[in-house]
Order: structure tokens, then sequence, then C-alpha cells
């Protein structure tokens, strides 16, 4: 599993990279591992405004429904749509095909103060 | 803290991942529960489901007390036979399901819910007081197995009994695997034709890597609890503490065709159960699919024409369909194909009533008694 640079991790497991001013949000390795196969993912609409903590997303695994919360504030201006069809991309592929949205933030500098990077959030699991 | 079955060392080995379930830890998953329900569909698959409770009922009045405790008619079952049975309160609400082996004249082998192991075992003693009966709860000395699947029959003949010598669907008989004692039953909870192995403790690990080990060929993979959920719900057989329960009856919860009309001893709850199987209840166990993308789940509210009028069971994605499937109570007579709403995240998605199984079962149909 190649892990991208740069990524800052939540401790609720949502990651955060960052590229050219367009923030996008997925879940962790370790997230989609410990939700096992996942069967159906629900996507906010684009343009829609979300708060920090607020919850933009629902993944359902076989067992359980999970949230999914904002990293950093930010209005969605792309969504994976692959994903909703093909929920299974989300276990085989989190970083590079499995990415749940793409956001614009003006607030990411102080949202993200308390996200970890890769290694330290690993080390907290 | 929670307790541990003796193959809790060969689930790590396997890379299970462990949850807790009714007080044990146990294997929700191995490879991941899809692969591991469709290994099971097409192949075989091994549960270690030694949670659950083993009482031995013997004794003159042995009879007698089964007969008091079910409303299935015990005095029916020959040696070797087994039922389906729930176990009703005075009101007819269910303290558990179970099933009864008949090994032998005045002795009986009941498999309970790991759940219901110290109530079901109260109630057992409470109802057998002045009774000629000796209730012994074997639990923590029995290992249980399940070896479920189309390619089960095959593994058993592999390991020395033959299908001619295998005992028939919802039969049991003793028999000696691997040089061990057993008891081998063709019962599940999974749909397939398969068996429960039921042994002492110390041959269980051995048994365990056996199965696995002559059954590759066959293309056996230990299954966990979370394959063990999707099966049976696509069974539509009903899971207790979320299908069943004690508010609510066997005829409520779609079990009457387990209930004879005939059986002449009294049980427990029997004034209600006939009363509601003549006159009809006003809860009514179904099974729907959803025709919108959701997946329905325990406990969300089940709607009628935008009005509230019941509650999902259990739900969830069905693998082998590829479609989300639920069992929920409501509080009209509906037939099939009739449309209902579902309750997800503050918002309906419909689905429409079906019948069940949801997935054709393989097994046979187990003889009423």
């Amino acid at each position: 599993m190649m892990v991208p640079e740069g990524i800052l991790c939540s401790k609720t497991h949502e990651y955060l990279l960052e590229e050219n001013d367009l923030y996008t949000i997925g879940l962790t390795d370790y997230a989609v591992e410990q939700l096992g196969d996942i069967v159906f993912v629900e996507l906010p609409e684009i343009g829609t405004e979300f708060a920090k903590g607020e919850v933009f997303a629902t993944v359902e695994s076989v067992k359980a429904a999970s949230e999914i919360y904002m990293p950093v504030g930010g209005k969605i201006v792309e969504i994976n749509e692959k994903i909703v069809e093909s929920p299974e991309v989300l276990n085989e592929s989190p970083y590079e095909n499995g990415w749940l949205v793409k956001v614009e933030s003006s607030t990411a500098q102080e949202d993200s103060g308390d996200l970890l990077d890769y290694d330290d959030y690993k080390e907290e699991l | 803290m929670a307790k541990r079955t003796k193959l809790y060392d060969e689930h790590l080995k396997l890379g299970a991942k462990i949850v807790e379930f009714a007080g044990w830890e146990m294997p929700v998953q191995y490879s991941g529960i899809i692969d591991e329900h469709n290994n099971v569909r097409n192949n075989a698959g091994l549960f270690d489901v030694s949670h659950m409770g083993e009482f031995f009922v013997s004794g003159k009045d042995a009879l007698k007390l089964l007969q008091k405790l079910v409303p299935q008619n015990i005095e029916k079952l020959t040696d070797g036979k087994a039922v389906y049975c729930q176990l009703p309160n005075e009101n007819g609400g269910l303290i558990d399901d179970l099933i009864i082996y008949r090994l032998k004249n005045e002795e009986y082998l009941v498999i309970v819910n790991a759940s219901g192991i110290e109530k079901d075992y109260e109630w057992f003693k409470q109802n057998a007081d002045g009774f000629d009966v000796k209730i012994e709860d074997k639990s923590d000395e029995y290992s249980l197995l399940a070896l479920q699947g189309p390619k089960a029959k095959k593994i058993i003949a592999k390991l020395g009994i033959s299908e001619d010598e295998q005992p028939k669907f919802f039969h049991i008989k003793y028999a000696k695997l691997n040089g061990a004692d057993i008891l081998l039953a063709r019962t599940g909870y999974t749909g397939e034709d398969g068996f429960e192995i039921l042994t002492k403790n110390e041959n269980i690990v051995e048994l365990w890597n056996l199965i696995l080990e002559k059954g590759a060929e066959f293309g056996v993979k230990p299954i966990g609890l979370g394959a063990r959920d999707t099966l049976r719900l696509e069974a539509a057989l009903p899971l207790y503490g979320n299908d069943l329960n004690e508010e609510t009856t066997p005829v409520e919860s779609g079990l009457s065709w387990f209930i004879p009309k005939d059986k002449d001893a009294d049980y427990n709850g029997k004034a209600k159960i006939i009363e509601q199987l003549k006159n009809g209840v006003k809860k009514h166990l179904i099974g729907f699919k959803m025709t919108d993308r959701a997946i329905p789940r325990h406990e969300y509210e089940l709607y009628i024409h935008g009005e509230k009028a019941g509650i999902v069971t259990s739900g969830g994605f069905a693998p082998t369909l590829n479609e989300n499937i639920g069992l929920g109570y409501i509080e009209e007579e509906l037939p099939p194909g009739s449309e209902i709403q579902v309750m997800v995240r503050n918002k309906l998605y419909n689905a429409k009533i079906v019948k069940t199984p949801f997935v054709e079962k393989k097994s046979k149909k187990m003889d009423n008694i």
C-alpha cells in the first residue's frame, strides 16, 4: 500500500491531502481494514458546505454504518462517483482511487492543528 | 471478562478479527465476510460455535419437562431426531430459541444460544420442580463446530463417515472422528446442507485443524460470525435478540408453521399461542428487499404510505443476491409485492415485501412435529 506523502490523519480515521489548494478527503488504510468489506457509500452534493467535525458522508460495511467527519471545514467541489458505483474500491485503494471528496477550504490551516502526520497517527493506534 | 473458546489461539493464527459477542471473544471474520459467505454457498465453511450452550436432559420425566417447555410435540421425536423449538414464557413471549435432539429414550440434548445459557438453565430448573429429571449444563465441557455448505458431506466422508452413514437432515448420531467421540448432527444456521459436531473440549483443536486440512481439497475455509449472520439472514432464519425476544410470541415471529395445533400436553404460553393461531395477530414478521439504494439495519423504522408501521429487526447487504434485505415487524398484514418504506438517516427509502427465505434453502425441509 502506497501512502501518499504529506497526508494528515484525524483520530476518527479520515485523511486530508492538499494539492494546489484543493483538499482530498478519504479514509485511512487502517480505517478501511477495520471496516471490512465496504458495500455502500453515501456522499454529499457538490456545493454543500460543512464545518470541521460535521458528518458529510456515510460508509457502510457488511456489519454496520459509519459516519464520516470533515477533518477541516470547507465546500465540496468534487465527489468520487466511482466509489458510489463500486464501494469495494475503498478497500482496494483507499488513497489512489478510493478517495471520498475534494473540498475548497479557507480554514484548513487553523482546522488542521489537531491532525497527525501518518507516522504519528499509526503510533497512536 | 469475556470468555474464550478453546479455539481462540487457532483463530488468531488464522488472522481472525476478534469481536465480543454475548460475552465471548469470537472471530467475526478471517478473509472477509463476503468471501467467507460465498465460500459457504459454493464450497464449505467451518465455524467455531463453541459459545453456544449444551444441556443434557435425562430421566423418567425428561420428556414431560420438555413437553412443558416448548410448543413442539417432543413426544413425536424418535431416537436420533431433532426439532427446532421456541422457549416461551407464560405469556408466549420467547425466552430463547433452541434445538432439541433426542439421543435415546429419556435422554435429550438441547442446544441453546450463548446469551441464553444462564437464564434458560434457571428456567428449565424452575419448571422441573417436582419432576424426576436431571438437567446438566455441560456448556463448559463441550465445544461445537459447524461445517456448512454443499461440500460438507464430502469432507465428513473423507474423514471416515461415509455419506450413507451420515445422519439425515435434522438427525443426530454418535460417531467417531479421528478417534474422538462426537455427536454428529445434520443441522445448521446457513440454509445450506451441513453438520454440527459436538465433542469434549480436549478434542476440539485437533478436530478443527484436521477438518481444515482434509477439507482443503474441497475448498473449506474458516468462517466468522459476520458471514454467519449474512448467511442466516438470506435464509431468513431468526436471530434471538434481534428477531425474537420476550415481547414477541412465536406466532408473531412468523414461526406458526413450526407450532403443532394438536399437541395435547400443556406448555408455557399455550393459551396465548393457540388463541393467536386461531384469531391471528396484530404484528407480523415480514421479509423485504430495498428497491432504493440504502441498507436497512436493526431497529430502523418501517413505514407504510408515510406512516410509521413497524421496525426492522435484522437487515443488511446480502452477498448472494447483491441486494439489501431485511426482516422486520409491521402492524398490518400485507402480501408479497407490497411497497413499504424504511427510514434511513432521516430519509424514507422504498422497499418491497418479498417471500422468505430470500435465498432458496439447500437443506431439506424439516419434518413438522
